[in-house]
């Protein structure tokens, strides 16, 4: 008995001392993300793009002539005392020097990493982080944004759907989305957008995640019979069900989905049988022919890494690490914060496709060299028909009218 | 075991947390996990009178502890109410919702008294979420993300200074534990007991069934209420995301791990518990496996928690001390 005391007290102690063990000469890098609970997937996503540039910059010499040394943290499912946590955690507790994370809690990630100094990349895509950064720009001055908000996502997706050279049967659309802050947001702007240009919201509905089962709201979208239905769930398996159930009895309906046809799983499950659904991806690497060969050696190496196309977010996390050591770089100095994120908020960083900038609210707007990616499913592969904004075709891709319209 | 001895060990156990501050006090991290801590013990012995005293399964205890949460900040945010009154409505309002949601479960038995409640857990999303909660300054689905500070005697209290809202929410966390204790050494608590071991025999000695039961969901409401709104004020912020079963969770594991029934061992649950979640953290995904693993291991090494492993230790040493031992 005393033995098995003795074992478990030592265990606690190694574990309690982990962390402090390798404090060698590194740069330690704080990557919150979930790696339990329901967004798993998404911190998967994040977490190949963040590891892929960190190895790199290792394999590369390091930065300033030291590794870096990941420190990671479970965010779990973003509850407020979670991420208040991680923030205690990674900048006070680990001394991190930034902290490199996706989706993280939505402005409560504003808030917690505000009350440091070190850089904070994330991925919210989020209007309400954005008016918490309103509140105080010197004091949340750290918090670097990798994507345009829901709102703007919003208005890009209805402008490529306007564009589509797609002959529709009436005005009518239907539109579904979740109700978390993401799927509000969107679902609210492109309601008000169908309305401000004539079009009948002929249905909306907000489900909650786990829905699985579409019978009663496809009955009421097959009597609708509407020109575009747009699902915004980021969750592959209300997608993927919603798709298999609508495709029973399809209606003459372009299908978006939005931000939701980025999960892995959509793509991995549905192949060639999702080919006419279209979404997009904001801070995307369009492709499946990347840009420039610059950009497209980016994708040759992650596919060769990963086995699969990047999916959303990992391009613009892996570009998060990338700018941040570049100002570290160009300051001299991983521990100068303040000057560290003067130097990121005033040149940007340079990338694949081109400049990333942070605008006043410290936000890659979408636009430039950095937009937004309007894909369609052709042949079981994502391919990028529209980039946006400016809305205009991408490469020689073209649209192509989904095989369930029937004109 | 006797009030004496349950207060002994709260003592002894409040005594050695209170002094932690003076060596982890700028260790920020630390600090957060120690009030977390003392937030969740308070919830996790409410939840065991209710369940563990007096043998309802309700499941609405962190539905009550997020209704209190919403309840005050939305005071406190849109109506500008100081927080020292928010938190007392809070209270006071949860105290009216246990009752509400108490009265259809005492007409019904275990299992479905566990739906009922668990009902309630699962509304409170929605409801929180769509147009009656914005209507009602919920934030919506981004929830409440400037939640205004405690201020009391012109002091602030808040997530930015640790080690005075770590005292505050000591004398919260005491102050609870106590009136907890004293309810459950009273007649009341004989009461609570009586009714769960068999409701037939202690009605026919006088015990108002309705009323105890009524009662117990009143008083622990009240208090999760009050120490839910505590946390938001603490937190600075809400999401309904606090209702995921990620949290419901690490609650029952608290009771678990401290002793279902064996007040105060939800005390002691709730912090191994927290500390042990924290330790394995850097374990990611397999963080919840060995979680799972050791409750099962204690539910079959340890039916009674610590506090049973405690008694035992307590009993065996009483046996081997010569002074206890009569002589022939």
């Amino acid at each position: 008995m005393r033995k098995l005391q003795f074992a478990v007290f030592a265990l606690a102690m190694c574990l309690i001392t982990a962390p402090g063990a390798f404090a060698a000469d590194t740069i330690k890098v704080g990557v919150p993300l979930a790696m339990t609970g329901s967004y798993t997937g998404a911190g998967e996503n994040y977490w190949q793009g963040i590891k892929m540039a960190i190895d790199e910059i290792n394999e590369g010499g390091g930065l300033l002539g030291k590794q870096l040394e990941v420190v990671r943290f479970d965010s779990k499912e973003y509850a407020p005392e979670v991420v208040m946590q991680g923030a205690d955690y990674l900048c006070g507790q680990m001394k991190v020097a930034s902290v490199q994370a996706g989706w993280s809690g939505w402005g409560q990630d504003v808030r917690a990493y505000g009350k440091y100094d070190q850089p904070f990349f994330c991925d919210d895509g989020s209007e309400a982080a954005v008016q918490v950064f309103r509140e105080d720009p010197e004091k949340y001055g750290n918090i670097f944004q990798l994507t345009d908000t829901g709102i703007n996502q919003a208005k890009s997706m209805f402008r490529v759907l306007m564009a589509l050279p797609q002959k529709h049967h009436n005005n009518k659309v239907v539109i579904i989305n979740t109700d978390d802050a993401w799927g509000t947001e969107v679902g609210d702007t492109m309601v008000e957008s169908f309305k401000e240009k004539g079009w009948d919201v002929a249905k909306r509905e907000t489900v909650p995640y786990g829905t699985i089962e579409w019978g009663p709201i496809l009955t009421q979208i097959r009597k609708i019979d509407p020109a575009i239905i747009h699902v915004e769930i980021p969750s592959s398996q209300e997608v993927i069900t919603f798709f298999r159930q609508f495709m029973k009895a399809p209606t003459n309906s372009v299908l978006s989905y939005g931000w939701s046809i980025v999960p892995r799983e959509v793509m991995d499950t549905l192949g060639k049988e999702a080919d006419g659904l279209i979404g997009e991806m904001p801070t995307a690497m369009p492709g499946p022919k990347a840009p420039n060969a610059k950009a497209q050696a980016w994708v040759d190496k992650f596919e060769k890494l990963y086995g699969h196309s990047p999916q959303g977010g990992s391009w613009a996390v892996y570009s998060g690490v990338m700018a941040w050591a570049n100002a570290v770089k160009a300051v001299g100095d991983e521990t100068k914060f303040k000057e560290i994120n003067k130097y990121i908020q005033e040149h940007g960083y340079v990338g694949e496709t081109g400049l990333w900038k942070w605008d006043a609210d410290n936000v890659v707007r979408a636009g430039g060299d950095v937009p937004v990616g309007h894909y369609q499913v052709q042949n079981g592969q994502l391919v990028c028909i529209y980039t946006d904004p400016p809305t205009k075709p991408y490469a020689d891709y073209k649209y192509q009218t989904p095989p369930w319209i029937k004109n | 075991m006797s009030w004496k001895r349950m207060a002994a060990i709260m003592a002894v156990f409040y005594a050695v947390v209170g002094i932690l501050p003076l060596f982890v006090g700028d260790m920020r991290f630390v600090m957060h996990i120690l009030i977390m801590c003392l937030i969740w013990a308070v919830v996790a012995s409410c939840w065991d009178v209710i369940m563990g005293f007096a043998g309802i399964f309700s499941f609405g205890q962190v539905a009550f502890f997020v209704a209190g949460a919403y309840c005050s900040a939305m005071l406190a945010y849109h109506l500008h109410i100081p927080p020292v009154w928010t938190i007392l409505i809070a209270g006071c309002f949860t105290g009216v919702l246990g009752v509400l949601v108490g009265l259809p479960c005492l007409k019904l038995a275990g299992p479905y008294v566990a739906l009922v409640t668990f009902g309630v857990h699962m509304t409170l999303t929605p409801l929180l979420r769509g147009k009656i909660g914005i209507a009602m300054g919920s934030g919506g689905a981004t929830g409440l993300l400037t939640i205004p500070p405690i201020q009391l005697f012109g002091w602030t209290f808040s997530s930015e200074h640790l080690v005075p809202f770590f005292y505050l929410t000591f004398a919260v966390t005491i102050i609870c534990s106590a009136i907890i204790l004293i309810i459950i050494k009273s007649f009341w608590g004989t009461a609570f007991l009586a009714l769960k071991d068999s409701e037939e025999f202690a009605t026919s000695l006088g015990v108002n069934a309705f009323k105890y039961k009524l009662m117990v969901f009143a008083i622990t409401s009240f208090i999760t209420g009050v120490i839910g709104a505590f946390y938001g004020h603490y937190v600075g912020m809400l999401s309904t995301r606090m209702l995921n079963l990620d949290l419901f969770c690490t609650l029952m594991v608290m009771l678990v791990v401290g002793g279902i029934g064996q007040f105060p061992g939800a005390i002691l649950g709730a912090f191994i518990t927290v500390t042990v979640n924290e330790l394995l953290a850097p374990l990611g995904m397999y963080r919840p496996l060995i979680m799972g693993a050791l409750v099962a291991a204690l539910v079959l090494l340890l039916p009674e928690g610590v506090i049973g492993l405690i008694r035992s230790i307590g009993s065996m040493w009483r046996q081997n001390d010569p002074q206890t031992i009569p002589s022939s």
